[in-house]
C-alpha cells in the first residue's frame, strides 16, 4: 500500500520556492555559470560579492579534489582566515590528502619528511593517533593500494574531505552548510522511516528515492 | 664414546663471554666456531636411545637430562652443563639452535632468520611470527640509532610482506614519525617505546617455540614448585607460614597448628551471646547478646583479651555487629529495633538509625565507610549516610525477617537472603540481580575475604560453599555439626582462609579443611549451643566462639610453638584461664 499519487495534486508549489531550491543547490556546488544563466532567466537576485565568493570556493575545492591540498589550504586561509585554526580535524584531513598524494607519486622520503614536519604534531592528541597510524601505515607498504588502508587513496575519500571543507567554508560565512534540495530529500526519507516504524513494516514500504523518481 | 676430543678437559672449550648474557649450550657453539676438523664432536642425538624412560611415570630420559642441563646453566654452572651434555651424549640445544641464539644476541638478523627456517619448527605461522618480532627488533634498533630511512626500508620490504599482524605494522609506522620517541602518556600500555634488550627478545622467542626446540626457561624449578603447591594443598592442617620449605621431606603440618584448646573464657554477658566478630585488624573483638548489650574487647599483645567497653542502649537483644572498614567504629543492630553507631575508642554512641515505625533487622558498613546499610522489617533495604540521611532505599522483597546483610569489600555487591531458600546478590551499579537457590531453608551466610565465595548455612545441617565470581556455582559441602532450632553461624578463617569453622547446637565448635572438605577438629567446652564463631583475621591461631551458655571462649594452639611471634600465642596452662573483665 502506498500513498495515492492523486493526493500530490492537492499541494500547490510556488515557483519562487522551486527556484530558491535550485539556487541553493547551485550555490552549494559552486556551479557559477549555470547559476548566472538561471539568474538571467528567472529574475532572481544574486550579488557580485556572492558570485566572487563562489568563485573562490570553487578554486579551493578543485585544488583539493585534484590532489593539490597545500594550495587549497593556502587559499582557504586567505578567504576565511581562522577557519582551519578552529577546525583542526579538517586541517588534518587536508594535510593527509597531500601526504597521500606524495605516497601515490612514490615519493617516500618526501612523504616521510612531510609527515614528520606537519602531521606528527597532531600525534600528541589522543584522538588523532588512530588516523595518524592509518596514514603512516601506508608508508609501510611497497604497494599501498594492497594495504588494509587502501581506501585512503581513493577518490571517494578525497571527495568526502572536500565535502567537509565545503560545508566548513559555507558555515564560516554564515551560509547554510546543506543545500535545500539535500534537506528536502533527507526529510522525506526520515519521515517515511518514522511512519514505517509506527505503522508497522507491512503498511508502508521504505522510501526509495530511485523508485520514487522512476515512478513519477 | 671414543675419539680424540675426549682427552680435552671441558674447561678448555669454554671461552670468555660475549657482551650479552651467555647463551645456553655455549660450549657447543664455541666449538663449532673453532674448527671444522672437530666437527664430529656434534654427537648424534638419536643413537642414545631417544625412547629410554626413567622412573615409574614414563618420563623420557632425554627430556629429564635436558631439563637438568637447563637448570645447571641457569644457575651459572656452564662447565657442569657442558660436562653433562658430553657424558650423557644428549645435547641441550641442537647446533642450529645454538647458532640461532648467538645470532640473535649479536644482532645478526639476516643470519638468525635463515637459522630460523632450519631449526625444525613445522608450523609456518610460528616461523612468521618469530620472523616478525626479530625484524621488529631490527626496526627498533635502527630507529634507536636514528637510521630512519633504513628502518623504513625494513618495514616496507621485510616486515609488511609477512602479512602478519597488520595492526602492529600501523603502529610501527607511527613510530617512524618519532624516532627518538619517548611517548608514554595517552597511549595504550602495549606500546613499546624503545627497543628492548636482545636477551628479552630471546626470551620471547623461546616462549613461541615448541618446547622440543627450546626448553622453557626454569622448567625444573617450575616442576618442583608445582609439587610443593600440591603438597601444601593436601596438607589438612596447614595454618602457619612458620615452617620452612624443605625439599627433603614432603610438607605435612601437624594438628598442632589449629586452635583447639580453650585459652580464655569471657563471662561478661548476662544472657545468651548471639554474635561476635573480630575487627579487621585483629586487635578487637565485638560481641552482642540477648541481654540487650554489646561489648568491645581488646586483644592484648600477649594474646589475652580484656573488656574495653560495654555498649548499652538497645532495648532489644542485639543480633548483629558490623565493624567499620577502618575499625574505628561499629554498628550494632537490635532485633527489629534500631541500629546504633559507636566509637570504638570511647565507647560512645554516635548515632541511632531508625526508620519510622519499621524495625531494623541487620546492619552493614559500606566499604568506603561513608554509608550504613540496613534491612528492614518491610523487606526493603535502606542506605543512610553517616548522619542518618537516607541515600537510597531498595524496595521490594530484598530481605527476610531474619537475615544477614553483607557488602563485598569492593562495594559492588549487596548480598542478602531475600526468600527462605534464596540469596540475592544485587549489583549496586547496574542494579542487576543474581541469585543462589537452595533446596533447603537458608539460615545464615558469610562472605570470604576475597569476595569470591559464599558459605551458606542451611536448615538441614549442611554448609554449602558457593563460588560467586562470574558464573555462580556450588563448590563444596560441609557436614557434621548440629542445628535444629536456632541460628548457627559459620565463618572462614585460618591462613589464607583455608578453613571453615561453625558453631553447633551440640555445644561444640566444628572446623573443616576447606579444600578437602574434611572435618579436622571438634572443640568441646561450651555448655550451650554455640551460635557464632569468629576467626581472628590477623592471627590464624586465635578463634572465638559465642554461646547460649552466656560465655565467649577464646581458642588457641595446644602447645607452645618454637617460633613465637608477637600476636596471639598463648602460654600453655594446665587449667583454663578466667577473664575477670576489668572495666576501663
Amino acid at each position: 500500500m502506498d500513498i495515492d499519487p492523486k493526493q500530490y495534486e492537492q499541494i500547490k508549489i510556488n515557483d519562487k520556492d522551486s527556484h530558491n531550491i535550485i539556487l541553493s543547490y547551485l550555490i552549494h556546488g559552486c556551479y557559477k555559470e549555470t547559476l548566472e544563466s538561471l539568474v538571467t532567466s528567472t529574475g532572481l537576485k544574486v550579488t557580485n560579492a556572492q558570485l566572487e565568493d563562489m568563485e573562490k570556493r570553487k578554486r579551493i575545492l578543485h585544488s583539493a579534489l585534484e590532489g593539490n591540498a597545500l594550495d587549497a589550504i593556502h587559499l582557504t586561509e586567505q578567504m576565511s582566515p581562522d577557519l582551519l585554526e578552529n577546525n583542526k580535524d579538517l586541517l588534518f584531513d587536508l594535510l593527509s590528502l597531500h601526504f597521500v598524494e606524495l605516497i601515490c607519486s612514490k615519493k617516500q622520503t618526501e612523504a616521510l619528511n612531510f609527515g614528520q614536519a606537519k602531521l606528527a604534531p597532531f600525534g600528541k592528541v589522543q584522538k588523532y593517533v588512530g588516523k595518524l597510524e592509518d596514514f603512516m601505515g601506508l608508508l609501510a607498504y611497497v604497494e599501498p593500494e594492497k594495504s588494509p588502508m587502501f581506501h585512503l587513496l581513493s577518490l571517494e575519500y578525497r571527495q568526502h574531505v572536500v565535502d567537509n571543507l565545503n560545508r566548513a567554508i559555507l558555515a564560516h560565512a554564515y551560509m547554510p552548510s546543506f543545500s535545500k534540495l539535500e534537506r528536502i530529500i533527507q526529510q522525506a526519507t526520515v519521515v517515511r522511516q518514522c511512519l514505517s516504524e509506527e505503522l508497522g513494516k507491512d503498511v508502508l514500504s521504505p522510501f526509495s528515492l530511485k523508485d520514487f523518481l522512476k515512478r513519477s | 664414546m671414543g675419539g680424540a676430543e675426549d682427552d680435552e678437559p671441558p674447561s678448555k672449550r669454554v671461552k670468555a663471554s660475549y657482551s650479552y648474557t651467555q647463551p645456553k649450550g655455549y660450549s657447543n657453539s664455541s666449538f663449532l666456531k673453532e674448527s671444522a676438523t672437530c666437527s664430529s664432536m656434534a654427537r648424534p642425538l638419536a643413537s642414545q636411545g631417544d625412547d629410554e624412560l626413567i622412573g615409574s611415570q614414563g618420563i623420557k630420559k632425554v627430556e629429564f637430562v635436558r631439563v637438568i642441563a637447563d637448570a645447571l646453566y641457569s644457575l651459572g654452572y656452564s662447565k657442569t652443563g657442558a660436562c653433562l651434555e658430553e657424558e650423557s651424549g644428549i645435547t641441550f640445544h641442537s647446533p642450529t639452535v645454538t647458532t640461532f641464539i648467538q645470532q640473535i644476541l649479536n644482532g645478526n638478523w639476516d643470519g638468525s632468520l635463515a637459522s630460523l627456517r632450519k631449526i625444525g619448527i613445522a608450523d609456518e605461522s610460528i616461523i612468521k611470527s618469530a620472523s616478525f618480532i626479530i625484524l621488529q627488533q631490527k626496526f627498533f634498533e635502527l630507529l634507536d640509532r636514528e637510521k630512519v630511512m633504513e628502518a623504513l626500508k625494513t618495514l616496507r620490504t621485510e616486515i609488511s610482506p609477512l602479512s602478519v599482524n597488520n595492526n602492529r605494522v600501523r603502529e610501527l609506522s607511527f613510530f617512524i614519525l618519532f624516532p627518538k620517541s619517548r611517548i608514554t602518556d595517552g597511549l595504550s600500555g602495549q606500546r613499546m617505546v624503545k627497543s628492548k634488550a636482545r636477551s628479552e627478545l630471546l626470551e620471547e622467542l623461546q616462549k613461541m617455540f615448541p618446547p622440543t626446540v627450546m626448553i622453557p626457561d626454569g622448567r625444573l624449578l617450575q616442576l618442583v614448585e608445582q609439587a610443593l603447591d600440591l603438597q601444601r594443598e593436601a596438607c589438612l592442617f596447614h595454618n602457619s607460614d612458620a615452617g620452612e620449605t624443605s625439599l627433603y621431606v614432603n610438607h605435612q603440618c601437624g594438628r598442632d597448628q589449629i586452635p583447639s584448646q580453650t585459652v580464655q573464657i569471657l563471662q561478661e554477658h548476662q544472657d545468651e551471646v548471639w554474635y561476635l566478630q573480630f575487627s579487621h585488624n585483629g586487635k578487637y573483638l565485638a560481641s552482642s547478646s540477648s541481654d540487650n548489650s554489646a561489648i568491645i574487647w581488646e586483644v592484648n599483645l600477649d594474646g589475652k583479651i580484656s573488656l574495653k567497653h560495654r555498649l548499652m542502649g538497645h532495648q532489644k537483644p542485639v543480633s548483629s555487629i558490623s565493624w567499620s572498614p577502618d575499625d574505628s567504629q561499629i554498628l550494632t543492630c537490635g532485633v527489629e529495633e534500631v541500629v546504633r553507631r559507636w566509637d570504638v575508642s570511647s565507647g560512645e554512641c554516635l548515632h541511632v538509625y531508625e526508620k519510622g515505625l519499621l524495625g531494623l533487622i541487620s546492619c552493614s558498613w559500606s566499604p568506603d565507610g561513608k554509608c550504613v546499610f540496613s534491612g528492614l522489617t518491610d523487606k526493603s533495604i535502606v542506605i543512610w549516610d553517616l548522619d542518618g540521611k537516607e541515600v537510597e532505599c531498595l524496595k521490594g522483597q530484598k530481605t527476610v525477617k531474619i537475615s544477614d546483610l553483607q557488602i563485598t569489600s569492593d562495594g559492588k555487591l549487596i548480598i542478602t537472603i531475600c526468600k527462605e531458600t534464596m540469596i540475592l546478590l544485587i549489583d549496586r551499579e547496574s542494579k542487576s540481580e543474581r541469585c543462589i537457590e537452595e533446596e533447603q531453608m537458608i539460615v545464615s551466610f558469610t562472605l570470604s575475604r576475597d569476595n569470591k565465595y559464599l558459605l551458606v548455612s542451611l536448615v538441614n545441617e549442611e554448609l554449602h560453599l558457593w563460588n560467586i565470581e562470574g558464573r555462580i556455582r556450588p563448590v563444596a559441602k560441609f557436614k557434621g555439626h548440629k542445628r535444629s532450632r536456632f541460628i548457627v553461624r559459620a565463618c572462614f578463617g585460618g591462613l589464607e582462609q583455608a578453613f571453615i569453622a561453625s558453631g553447633s547446637e551440640d555445644s561444640q565448635v566444628y572446623i573443616w579443611h576447606r579444600g578437602s572438605g574434611e572435618l579436622i577438629e571438634t572443640l568441646r567446652g561450651h555448655s550451650g549451643a554455640v551460635n557464632c564463631i569468629s576467626w581472628n583475621p590477623v592471627n590464624p591461631h586465635m578463634l572465638a566462639s559465642a554461646s547460649d551458655d552466656r560465655s565467649i571462649r577464646i581458642w588457641g594452639l595446644k602447645q607452645l610453638s618454637s617460633k613465637q611471634n608477637g600476636k596471639g600465642k598463648s602460654p600453655v596452662n594446665n587449667g583454663i584461664q578466667y577473664c575477670n573483665g576489668a572495666t576501663i
